[in-house]
């Protein structure tokens, strides 16, 4: 260095326009990567907090069901997800609620076909965790493994994967998604709906009615569409039918959605849901989401007398399964 | 040296800006459907201008739209289902509550001239609601829908009651009970005729609307004038009493526009004007070639107002012989057959970006 004169060493510590190029180049790239992070960081987190939920279900001792969870299946191979809906206000505590709506769904990626069935929530079984009542307590009993192994000693069936959302959840995710369109076939009138959701007292009653016909119905409206059940003739029936309604709604809904959407959305379900199922799985739902078709979507509901007969069970009013009739149908549909 | 750092200093807020820059434009990104939000209709000019002097709703006010422009008239409320009095010179509107609904008398720049109903109650389930007022062709009786009695249930029926009496006066017309829901949209016809929407259950538990004809007070059963399979509700009966419009679901999710010869008793064949949309609550235009209707327009989903005119066809002929006729148990031989429509009729969307009540049909003048 002490060689050098005064004007190589001007030179020098000048930083080529080649390399100040590439710096500033990679300075941009820096800030707009911290700017994406910035913008993804309410999904990273909630795909790491409630994503991918482990749970280690109990083995089945039914014959030909599977134990879950079962080894990570092949992109694009056909899983079966168990929807859970709570009551999750004050009334219960934290992860000891009832599910009101349990859903099996079928997802076969490659034909882009959905199969729902609904579980009646009053189905008098025996509990994975001892004993029988009826199946929406065995969430209250032992969370998202209780349910997942009731279902599955019950029906026959494996489960892959879990998603449950609370029903405050089911309300900003329907408002999030700008409302829903759905024919209501009949007037669901309704004298003693809970008025739980919007705080006071949590065990008092509201009166509710949606008139019938084609609409565009918010969350809170929603919600009260597939949760009103005292009015109904189909009584739980009637308001699975009406859960897997909005359920196909929202669907078509979020068929619209892309990955600048997915923060907001995160931030409505804060807290609201959270699922087993991987990355993998959630782009393997959102493939079939995107290529919507209602033709494709099989809905199974079990009513009475077909499937099940209304019965008195320790003072309770419950649903006892013919299993004769449930398990055929259940084979055909979840292999 | 110092120019250098100050160049660094200066590159350090040029970074911020571009990640934020980064960050905005994402958010830019989103869907249309997060991003829309429904305008008040006097904030969204309509793209067409229709004749006469229409009434609807958003979010529980009330609008007149007149000459391509939208008014909010009445007090403040969660309005609905305003109907006009036949020789529209008053409204009839549904004011909801929590727990209640009533019908008012508005003039027609929505000031409350009388309370109808009084239907609230301190016991919740002594409640009641009023639902799809309509006035007689004779100006003198109020019909609507209204849930009472209450056997197992709450199924609205629908009842009707002097249009300047009190509510005691009110009679029943239908029986609901053991329906899902129950019986509403009732359309009154000259003399003592009633038509009306049925909801019902069929052995396979699946849920059902039939539009009914009933020919006098007392015949509980009434006649039906669509299929249990067709799924018809919603009706709209044309000025001058020939034409029922109707929409039909046929048990799906999507609906169709229908209009059906009507004569007095019994329809004829259904045309399908529209298929495969969420169509709902059709209305009639005042000269009666046109039908005004609401269905979603734009990824979010809104309802929006649209309206098709009807293609002038020839003189309808009378029907050769019985024919068969979508109307259940309907006198077809009566019926005039319309001809073939000249050309499909194209839907034209007078509405853009607000969010109109589906379930309030529009009252048109």
């Amino acid at each position: 260095m002490a060689g050098l004169g005064p004007a190589r060493r001007r030179r020098a510590s000048r930083l080529h326009p080649v390399r100040l190029g590439i710096f500033t180049l990679l300075c941009l790239l820096l800030s707009g990567f911290a700017g994406a992070a910035a913008y993804f960081f309410p999904v990273v987190v909630a795909g790491v907090g409630q994503t991918g939920q482990h749970i280690v279900v109990p083995p089945s001792d039914s014959p030909g069901v599977k134990v879950t969870p079962t080894p990570a299946a092949s992109p694009g191979a056909p899983f079966t997800v168990l929807l859970l809906g709570s009551d999750d206000d004050s009334k219960f505590n934290a992860d000891h609620v009832l599910t009101q709506s349990m859903i099996l769904v079928r997802v076969e990626p490659a034909t882009k076909h959905v199969t729902m069935l609904s579980i009646p929530r009053d189905l008098w079984v025996p509990l994975s965790t001892g004993g029988s009542a009826k199946i929406d307590a065995a969430y209250a009993y032992g969370g998202p493994a209780a349910a997942i192994a009731t279902v599955e000693r019950n029906f026959h069936v494996h489960v892959d994967e879990y998603a449950w959302v609370g029903l405050k959840g089911l309300i900003k995710l329907i408002d999030q998604l700008g409302g829903i369109d759905v024919f209501v076939t009949n007037p669901v009138l309704d004298d003693f709906y809970p008025d739980d959701i919007g705080g006071g007292f949590l065990y008092g009653y509201k009166r509710v009615a949606v008139l019938p016909g084609a609409q565009h119905l918010d969350g809170s409206h929603a919600l009260q569409y597939v949760r009103s059940r005292h009015n109904d003739i189909n009584g739980d029936f009637g308001r699975s039918a009406r859960q897997q309604q909005v359920l196909i709604a929202m669907k078509a809904k979020a068929s619209t959605l892309n990955a600048a959407d997915l923060p907001d959305i995160v931030n409505a379900l804060h807290g609201e849901f959270k699922t087993s199922m991987g990355l993998d799985r959630v782009r393997s739902l959102l493939s079939v989401a995107s290529a919507f078709d209602l033709s494709n979507v099989r809905r199974i509901v079990l009513y009475v007398p077909a499937y099940s007969s209304y019965g008195q069970i320790s003072g309770q009013s419950v649903i006892l399964p013919h299993w004769a009739q449930i398990l055929p149908i259940v084979r055909a549909n979840f292999p | 040296m110092i120019v250098r750092r100050l160049a660094a200093i200066m590159f350090v807020p040029l970074m911020v800006a571009f990640g934020s820059g980064v960050y905005l434009y994402l958010g830019t990104l989103k869907s249309k459907v997060v991003k829309e939000r429904a305008q008040l209709p006097p904030a969204a000019k309509a793209k067409s201008v229709l004749p006469g002097t229409m009434y609807v709703v958003q979010d529980g006010r009330l609008y007149r739209l007149n000459d391509g422009g939208f008014t909010e008239i009445g007090p403040a409320g969660d309005w609905s289902q305003p109907t006009l009095t036949p020789d529209h010179t008053h409204l009839i509107a549904v004011l909801r509550s929590a727990f209640f609904s009533d019908l008012y008398l508005l003039d027609l720049d929505g000031h409350v001239l009388k309370r109808l109903t009084k239907n609230d109650s301190r016991i919740i389930d002594a409640n009641h609601w009023a639902f799809y007022p309509r006035v007689s062709p004779d100006g003198t009786t109020l019909f609507f829908g209204y849930d009472s009695p209450k056997n197992n249930g709450v199924d609205l029926s629908i009842w009707s009651m002097p249009l300047n009496g009190p509510q005691y006066q009110a009679r029943r017309r239908t029986d609901p009970y053991y329906y899902t829901g129950g019986d509403v949209s009732p359309i009154p016809l000259a003399g003592a005729g009633l038509i009306f929407v049925r909801h019902s259950i069929d052995p396979s538990t699946a849920v059902h609307s039939q539009i009914v004809f009933q020919s006098r007070p007392g015949d509980w059963t009434g006649k039906p004038l669509t299929d249990l399979a067709d799924d018809c509700s919603q009706p709209a009966l044309s000025p001058d009493g020939t034409q029922l419009a109707m929409i039909c679901t046929g048990g799906k999710q999507t609906a169709r526009l229908e209009v059906a010869p009507f004569n007095g008793n019994a329809l004829g064949p259904a045309r399908v004007l529209l298929d495969a949309g969420l169509y709902a609550s059709p209305a009639w235009s005042p000269d009666g070639r046109a039908l005004a209707y609401f269905a979603p327009a734009g990824m979010a989903g809104h309802f929006q107002l649209w309206w098709l005119a009807l293609p002038v066809a020839p003189t309808p002929s009378p029907a050769p012989s019985p024919m068969h006729s979508p109307s259940a148990g309907g006198e077809a031989s009566s019926i005039v057959v319309p001809p073939p429509l000249p050309a499909a009729p194209v839907p034209v969307q007078v509405t853009q970006g607000v969010d109109l009540t589906a379930t309030s049909a529009p009252a048109w003048y």
